[in-house]
Parts: C-alpha cells; structure tokens; sequence
C-alpha cells in the first residue's frame, strides 16, 4: 500500500512540468507578432549619402528605391513612373499609417528623383519627401 | 475500483505537447519574417505647383546644381565646403530671401542631398528643390 503510493509520486515526478517553458513562449511569440513589419522592401542594394540633419522614421510603411540606373523599384520590381502613384495607393490599402520612404542611390539622376518626389507629394500629402541616408 | 479511478486522473491532466507544437511553430513563422529596418531620412521639399512657380516676388538664392556636379551659388562656381559661406552670405545681403535648389536632371541624387543638408545646417528657410529647364 505504501509502496504504491511512492511509486504513483516518482511517476508524476517523471512527467516534467512545460508550463513555465510554455510561458516563455508565448512571451517571445507575442513579442514577435507585435514587433512584425510586413514591408514590401523594394530589394535593391543602394549607395547613400551621409548627412548631419536626420531624423528616424518609424514606423515604416512603403519604401521606393531609385537605384544607381535611375529605374524605380517598390516591391521588387521594376515600377514606371507613370505606374508610381497607383503602386503607392496599392501599398496604402494595406499599411494606412506606415511612413513613406525614398531610398535614392547617389549615383541616379536628379530627374528621377525629383520627378518622384513630385508623385509622392502629390499622392501622400507630405510637405518634405524623406529621402534615405547613412544610417548609424 | 481503485485503477478506474487513477486513470480519470490520468485524463484530467490535460496535454499540452500539441499546443506546445503549434505554438513554437507560430514562433518560428514570426522570428523568420519579422524583418528589422531601421531607415533614416532627411527631409527634402518637392517643387512647388507649376502654376505659382513664375511669379516669385521674394528675391531667391538660387544654388545650381550642373550636369556635371559643379555647384553655383548665385551664378559663382563654388566648391562643396564652400556652399554654406556662400549661402549664408547671399543671405546676408537679402535676408527673408528662400533658397531654391535648382539641379539638371543629369546631376548626381547625392550632391543634391548633400546641397540640401548643408541648408539645413545653415538654416535656411523655405527651400525648394527644383529641376532645371535644360
């Protein structure tokens, strides 16, 4: 009669207690599904300036690329001009309140630029187009 | 009597394994896509609507910006370092003036950043960035 009681004892002492990992888990899964960005990165590599006048955006929401060819990319692709501002009323339905950012390559021609720059103001409304630098 | 009872107390103990599986699976699936992007900017103004762009009452520094990256303050060819003691001297003489920008669709992005951050140092108000005609 003892011994059986002993022995039901060490076999839930065997069984080993998850809660405590699980609590972790669910504070490291709840800390990523909060921190998650879902950013349509436009997948080029560019060449920035350094400044002394910056400022951090966040969070970030839609981020266009001139590279050093001067072709625009959103979303890894090859955007026209013309097709900009529909990319960036796409781009909008899903993220209302991202912050729009310009990653210009040092080497692209101003004409692109600043004709993007025109788009953007024209659709987003903003009155200084953030334009990417060094980032420290 | 003795062992129907041990075993409700067996299914009592609910399992979490399953769950566990799901949720580390969730975990995995937002540890690989969170992506951390850190971006900073600096602000630059786009051009104003063409249809005030020929009236311009106030006089303005005009900072231009050549194909071949060469920098004139006010029609003199200046050198980078240069740009801000020719600024700010074009102010001088014409306080309330704005500076506008004015580069050749051919120039660099980067010496247009870089004209744009020295104005913010020199702080400079109402700035444009324009492109040139040629």
């Amino acid at each position: 009669m003892a011994r059986k009681a002993r022995e039901a004892a060490s076999s839930a002492e065997d069984d080993v207690n998850l809660t405590p990992m699980l609590d972790v888990v669910f504070i490291l899964l709840i800390f990523f599904i909060v921190t998650a960005q879902f950013i349509r990165e436009p997948g080029v590599e560019i060449d920035r300036v350094e400044v002394n006048n910056k400022e951090r955006l966040n969070p970030l929401g839609i981020l266009i690329a001139i590279d050093s060819n001067s072709e625009i990319y959103m979303n890894k692709q090859v955007v026209p001009m013309s097709e900009v501002g529909f990319r960036i009323r796409e781009l909008r339905e899903d993220n209302p309140k991202g912050r729009l950012v310009v990653q210009a390559d040092a080497e692209a021609q101003a004409g692109v630029l600043i004709d993007l720059m025109e788009v953007v103001n024209d659709i987003d409304g903003l009155g200084r187009v953030p334009l990417s630098v060094v980032n420290d | 009597m003795r062992g129907r009872a041990s075993r409700q107390s067996d299914e009592a103990a609910v399992d979490l394994t399953p769950m566990l599986d799901v949720v580390f699976i969730l975990l995995i699936f937002f540890i690989v896509t969170s992506t951390f992007i850190q971006e900073e900017a600096l602000g630059a103004e786009p051009p104003p609507p063409s249809s005030n762009a020929p009236s311009n009452p106030a006089p303005a520094i005009i900072v231009y910006i050549d194909e071949a990256d060469q920098i004139r303050v006010n029609r003199k060819l200046t050198d980078i370092s240069a740009v801000r003691g020719g600024m700010e001297r074009a102010r001088a003489e014409n306080p309330e003036s704005a500076l506008i920008i004015q580069a050749h669709p051919e120039a660099r992005t980067g010496t247009i950043i870089e004209v744009r951050d020295i104005a913010y140092d020199a702080q400079m108000e109402r700035v444009n960035i324009v492109r040139s005609a040629g």
